[in-house]
């Protein structure tokens, strides 16, 4: 699974820098590190929809701090 | 344009307790040359600065116009406001001017440590003349200046550092000299070396002082060319034309903005591949496009440089974090202040959607007003600087 987190301005003032480093934290409790491989992103083109993520394929907008740990197991789940 | 660039750059520190500073440092930047004279002020604080600002003034500004040396120091004579308690009017000085297009160079000291040259980054001897005017002693001195030259000068302070607490005889201009060619790279500018020198004074006083401390420095250097681009066209069918007069200048590139960087991307036909390292949290990290020699995110980034160059401005900052610190800011200001003689501007005026937010605080007007604010404090480093809108 790829991850790829914005760091663009917009994003990065919303927390990306949280988000990353609480993604980093999961990925290292859960040992997911051959699962998952996780990245930055230049701007995903959805600046006013809040901090983007894509997972794959897939864009998720509004992530946040707080909701980043629901995203991301869900997404596990989802992939098996 | 001349052929050679001379970069200078000073730091002072005050005496402990002072709020003024009894050195002063006084260049002036004509077409044909570069004047640059350090004083300092017998004794410290409000006398001392009052004396060392004149003399520097009168030395340049009569330099400037062609007046010989022997007016200057006899005018200094006559009108230096004599010190009650001293009874004397007293003020050391060192005078260095370059010529832009020779590379004459004419030295004059009066009772400053001598000035070091390095020379391709290695101790070289000058010959000095000694003269007498207006019951002055001075040395002169005329040889001929070239790439890669250095000159350093200082006042008393800076070998003073240390006296009769972590060194019996303080640091002597020798030693001082040594360090210099110690820490001296091909690449160091002006201003880093005046700070590292101030930094290891202000080590030896163990930050507290003892007297004025100044350090002056000039490099003569080839010309650089440095090109940003930030922002992104406003009619994306100008992408093609701007970006292919962008990558045909000459120089370094770099590439702000994530917008920006795609649109490049897309242009070289090369990959925008963004870094996980946060080496400063408020930084967002790096990105590599081949092709582009750096490649950040915009408008914080952007930010922080202009607060670093009006930092760098203050000339009161020893050694800055900038010069070996690895998020983008510290590494677009390295290739600004350090590298870059000539800066190219390329600034797009097309409109973020998310900057439009009243919730963050960023807008349009933001990105052109660092540019702007950043345009003008390096100008005021003495760079060549040019803005193109798009």
């Amino acid at each position: 699974m790829n991850i790829s987190v914005c760091i663009g301005s917009s994003c990065h003032l919303r927390g990306s820098y949280d988000i990353i480093q609480k993604l980093k934290e999961l990925i290292a409790r859960d040992k997911l590190e051959e699962k998952v491989n996780l990245n930055a992103a230049f701007c995903l083109g959805q600046c006013t929809h809040g901090c983007t993520i894509r997972i794959d394929e897939e864009i998720v907008t509004g992530v946040t701090p707080d909701n980043i740990e629901g995203i991301f197991q869900k997404a596990l789940a989802e992939r098996g | 344009m001349s052929k050679l660039h001379l970069e200078h750059g000073w730091l002072s520190m005050n005496k402990a307790g002072e709020q003024l500073c009894g050195d002063h440092v006084e260049t002036v930047n004509r077409e044909d040359s570069v004047i640059m004279v350090l004083a300092d002020g017998l004794g410290s604080g409000v006398k001392a600065s009052i004396l060392s600002t004149l003399t520097s003034k009168i030395l340049a500004t009569m330099l400037a116009g062609d007046m010989t040396v022997e007016d200057c120091v006899e005018t200094i004579a006559l009108t230096l406001p004599v010190c009650s308690v001293r009874q004397v009017a007293y003020c050391t000085f060192t005078i260095l001017r370059v010529d832009k297009y020779t590379g004459e160079v004419y030295l004059v000291q009066f009772d400053n440590p001598d000035l070091i040259l390095l020379r391709q980054g290695k101790i070289y001897d000058y010959p000095k003349e000694k003269r007498e005017i207006a019951g002055k002693t001075i040395y002169e001195t005329r040889l001929m200046g070239y790439i890669g030259d250095m000159f350093i000068m200082m006042s008393d302070g800076a070998i003073h550092a240390g006296v009769g607490t972590v060194l019996n005889f303080g640091w002597q201009q020798p030693e001082i000299a040594e360090y210099a060619q110690r820490v001296w790279t091909p690449d160091l500018s002006a201003k880093s070396m005046a700070a590292k020198i101030s930094d290891a004074c202000r080590e030896l006083y163990m930050d507290i002082p003892g007297d004025d401390t100044t350090v002056a420095a000039l490099r003569i250097r080839k010309r650089q060319q440095v090109n940003l681009m930030i922002g992104p066209p406003t009619d994306p069918a100008q992408d093609e034309e701007i970006m292919g007069d962008f990558f045909a200048l000459e120089g370094k590139t770099i590439v702000c903005g994530g917008t920006t960087s795609t649109v490049v991307g897309r242009y070289l036909g090369k990959a925008v591949c963004p870094t996980l390292d946060f080496f400063d949290p408020d930084i967002p990290p790096v990105a590599t496009i081949q092709g582009v020699d750096l490649c950040t995110e915009g408008v914080i980034t952007l930010g922080r440089v202009v607060a670093l160059a009006t930092q760098c401005l203050s000339n009161q900052i020893g050694e800055p974090t900038w010069l070996t610190a690895k998020d983008g800011a510290s590494l677009i200001a390295r290739l600004l202040f350090e590298e870059a003689t000539n800066v190219n501007f390329y600034v797009g005026r097309a409109m973020n959607p998310a900057h439009q937010n009243p919730d963050l605080p960023l807008n349009l007007n933001l990105k052109l007003r660092l540019v702007e604010e950043l345009a003008r404090c390096l100008t005021d480093m003495e760079k060549t600087v040019s803005v193109r809108y798009y």
